[in-house]
C-alpha cells in the first residue's frame, strides 16, 4: 500500500511540472504589464524599468522560465510583485481558511446529501424521490455566486444571523462567520451527491446479494445501510471526489462574495494585478490540492473495496 | 404439530393491471413434509422462482400481487404483515440461490456474512458466534474454516461460494431449506459434491428441502418427489419413480425425453416443439396445447383439472386423464 501510493506520488510528479509549465506560458501570453500593475500607470518610467530589472522580467523568456522551474522545486515563489511580501507566507496565511471551508462544506455535503439519496432510492417514484429530483436539478442549475449572494442578502444582510465579511477570529467566532459560505458550497455539493447516492443505491438494491441479505431476516434498514449502502459507495467515492474538487472552484466565488481571505480569493487579486509570482504559486496550490484528493481517493477506495486490496 | 410443515394452496402471483392481470404462478397448491425433499421443475419462466420467492415473500409487493394461502408450520404466511417476515426468514426458512457469484456480498468477508444470519436471530458473544461460523464452515465441507472467515467471496470458487450459501442458510437450522437452482452454475462435479451435501442436511437435521431445477437428473439423485410446472401451473406431480417410470403428462413425458442417455443411441436428442408460453399470456385452456401431441379440441377451451394416476400421482391433462379411466 505504502509503495503504491510513493509510486503514485511519482506519477504526479509530470502533472505538476505541466501544470506549472501552462501557467507561466499563460500569463505572458495575457496583455498586460506586470510592473505597471503593480506602481501604477503614473510611475515613472525610470522606477518601471528598474521594477522589472529587479523582478527579473527582462531576461530571456527560457531564463525566466528554468528560473521560476528551479525556484519551484525549492518552494520557493519568491516575493509578490504588488505587497512585497514573500509568496510562501500569503500562500500560509490563506491557506488553511480554504482548507476550513473545503472541510466544513464537504462534511455538510456529504451529511445532507447522502442520506437524501438513499431516502429517495427507497422511496422511488414518490413525492420523496420527486422532491429530490427538483432538489439535484436546482443544485445543477444555481451558480455558486449567485447562491452565495442569495444567502449573505437573506441569512446575513436581511435576517442579521450572521456575520457578512471576513472569516472571523476564534474557533467560535470562525465557525459563525463560515457557516454561510460553507452552506453555499454544502448545497450545491448536496445536489449533485444526492442524485449520485440515490443511483447507485438503487442498482445496487437490485443486486442478488441484496435478496441474499433479506433472505437471512435482515431487516430494510439492515439491508440497506450495511449491505447496499456500502456496495453503492465505490461508484458514489469517484463522485465525492470530483464534488471536492469542484469545491476549489466555487470556492474562489464564495470566497469573493463573502470577502474571505483564502487561496481562491488570493488568486483572483493576484490575477487582476499580473502578481505572476503569487498566480504561479496559487496555481501550484490548487495542483497540489487535486493531486491529494485524487490520491486520498484512491486510499479510500482501497479502503472500502477488498478486492482492490487484493489486487494491489 | 400435525399436518405438513409447508402447505401451498393455490397461490397466484399477478403483476400488470387488474382487468388485464399476468398470472405468473396461476393456481399452485402442494405441500411439503418435515425431512422431505420436494423438486419443483421446470424451464425458465415457469414460475418455480416465484413460487419459492412467494414462500419468503421476497417477491416485491407490489408491483406483485399475491393471492391464496401458504402455511408455513400452520401459521399463514400472506396474512403476516411484512414487517414480521424478517423473524422468519433465515430462521424457519433458509435459502440458497442460483448464482453462487453475486449472491454474497462482495464487500463483507464470508465470516461477517455467516455470522449475521446468525446475529439476526438470537444474541450471541463474538466468540461463540465465531465458534457457530467455523462449525457451520466445517459442516458444508470448506477446507481450514478458521482461516476463511476473513477472506472476501471472491476469493473463492463457484463451488465454495455456494458452499458459503449453504452455510448461511443452515445458520439457524431452519425447518425448510429452499434451493433455486443450487448447481445450475456450477461444474458436474461440484454439482454432485454440493447435493451431496444438501443431502446431509437433511438428513442431520430433518429439514425439508425445496429444491428448484431444470435438471431431472439432479432430481433423480436426491427427491423423494417431483412437481412439474408449466407456464405458471402445476401440471404433474408424482413420487420420484413413478414420474420417471410413467410420467401422466405429456410436457413431463418430453422431458424425461430430451434428457441424454447413456444406453441408448439416438441420432438426434428429441425436443419439444415449439417453446414456452410466457408465463400467463394463456387465459384459457391448457397452457401446453400448442406444443402437445395429445392435444384434442377441449385443450383449448378448458384448463384441465388434476386427475390421479395412483398413490401421490396427479397430473393435470384431458387424455391421460382419458386413459387411466378407460
Amino acid at each position: 500500500m505504502a509503495r503504491y501510493l510513493l509510486y503514485r506520488l511519482l506519477d504526479a510528479i509530470p502533472t505538476v511540472f505541466l501544470v506549472l509549465s501552462f501557467v507561466f506560458v499563460a500569463m505572458r501570453i495575457l496583455p498586460g504589464d506586470p510592473a505597471l500593475a503593480a506602481l501604477g500607470p503614473q510611475t515613472d518610467p525610470a522606477q518601471l524599468a528598474l521594477f522589472r530589472e529587479r523582478m527579473g522580467l527582462n531576461d530571456p523568456l527560457w531564463l525566466q522560465y528554468l528560473k521560476f522551474l528551479w525556484d519551484a522545486v525549492r518552494f520557493d515563489f519568491g516575493v509578490s510583485f504588488l505587497s512585497n511580501q514573500p509568496v510562501s507566507s500569503l500562500i500560509a496565511r490563506n491557506l488553511p481558511h480554504t482548507i476550513y471551508l473545503t472541510l466544513t462544506s464537504v462534511v455538510i455535503g456529504l451529511a445532507l446529501g447522502i442520506p437524501f439519496g438513499v431516502y429517495a432510492a427507497t422511496r422511488r417514484n414518490r413525492p420523496a424521490d420527486s422532491a429530490l429530483r427538483l432538489y439535484s436539478l436546482l443544485g445543477y442549475a444555481i451558480p455558486d455566486f449567485y447562491l452565495a449572494a442569495i444567502l449573505l442578502i437573506v441569512f446575513a444582510l436581511n435576517l442579521g444571523w450572521f456575520p457578512i465579511l471576513g472569516a472571523g477570529t476564534g474557533f467560535w467566532d470562525g465557525l459563525h462567520h463560515i457557516i454561510l459560505p460553507a452552506l453555499t458550497l454544502a448545497l450545491l455539493k448536496s445536489a449533485f451527491l444526492g442524485r449520485l447516492t440515490r443511483t447507485s443505491v438503487l442498482e445496487v438494491l437490485g443486486r442478488d446479494y441484496v435478496r441474499t441479505a433479506r433472505a437471512k431476516g435482515a431487516r430494510e434498514g439492515r439491508v440497506i445501510y450495511r449491505h447496499a449502502l456500502r456496495n453503492a459507495l465505490l461508484p458514489l467515492s469517484t463522485g465525492i471526489g470530483i464534488s471536492i474538487l469542484a469545491t476549489l472552484s466555487g470556492s474562489v466565488a464564495v470566497e469573493l462574495v463573502f470577502n474571505r481571505p483564502g487561496i481562491g480569493r488570493l488568486l483572483i487579486d493576484a490575477i487582476s494585478e499580473r502578481d505572476y509570482p503569487v498566480i504561479q504559486a496559487g496555481v501550484l496550490m490548487f495542483a497540489f490540492f487535486v493531486i491529494f484528493v485524487n490520491l486520498a481517493m484512491e486510499v479510500v477506495y482501497v479502503l472500502i473495496d477488498p478486492r482492490i486490496r487484493m489486487a494491489s | 404439530m400435525g399436518g405438513p410443515l409447508l402447505e401451498v394452496r393455490d397461490l397466484t402471483v399477478a403483476f400488470g393491471p387488474r382487468d388485464m392481470p399476468l398470472r405468473v404462478v396461476d393456481g399452485v397448491s402442494f405441500a411439503l413434509d418435515r425431512g422431505e425433499t420436494v423438486g419443483l421443475v421446470g424451464e425458465s419462466g415457469s414460475g418455480k422462482s416465484m413460487t419459492a420467492l412467494s414462500v419468503m415473500r421476497l417477491v416485491p409487493e407490489p408491483p406483485a400481487r399475491i393471492g391464496g394461502e401458504i402455511r408455513l408450520d400452520g401459521r399463514d404466511i400472506l396474512g403476516l404483515p411484512l414487517r414480521e417476515m424478517p423473524a422468519i426468514r433465515g430462521r424457519d426458512v433458509g435459502m440458497i440461490f442460483q448464482e453462487p457469484m453475486s449472491s454474497l456480498n462482495p464487500v463483507m468477508t464470508i465470516g461477517d456474512q455467516i455470522g449475521e444470519a446468525i446475529s439476526l436471530h438470537g444474541r450471541m458473544t463474538p466468540a461463540a458466534r465465531r465458534a457457530r461460523v467455523i462449525e457451520l464452515l466445517t459442516l458444508v465441507g470448506m477446507p481450514d474454516p478458521e482461516a476463511r472467515i476473513r477472506a472476501y467471496p471472491d476469493q473463492f470458487s463457484g463451488g465454495m461460494r455456494q458452499r458459503v450459501m449453504a452455510a448461511i442458510a443452515m445458520a439457524c437450522n431452519p425447518s425448510l431449506l429452499i434451493a433455486d437452482e443450487p448447481t445450475t452454475a456450477l461444474d458436474v462435479t461440484i454439482q454432485a459434491q454440493v447435493l451431496e451435501l444438501m443431502t446431509d442436511i437433511r438428513e442431520r437435521f430433518n429439514s425439508a428441502i425445496l429444491l428448484i431445477t431444470h435438471d431431472l437428473g439432479v432430481v433423480a439423485e436426491i427427491c423423494d418427489r417431483v412437481i412439474v410446472m408449466y407456464s405458471g401451473r402445476i401440471v404433474e406431480e408424482a413420487p420420484v419413480e413413478a414420474l420417471f417410470d410413467a410420467p401422466r403428462h405429456p410436457y413431463t413425458r418430453g422431458l424425461l425425453k430430451s434428457v441424454p442417455s447413456f444406453s441408448e443411441t439416438r441420432e438426434r436428442l428429441y425436443q419439444i416443439a415449439g417453446s414456452v408460453p410466457p408465463a400467463g399470456t394463456i387465459r384459457e385452456g391448457c397452457p401446453f396445447r400448442a406444443r402437445c401431441p395429445l392435444r384434442m379440441p377441449r385443450c383449448a377451451v378448458e384448463m384441465p383439472p388434476m386427475a390421479a394416476h395412483g398413490p401421490g400421482h396427479r397430473a393435470a391433462c384431458w387424455a391421460t386423464a382419458e386413459e387411466a379411466a378407460a
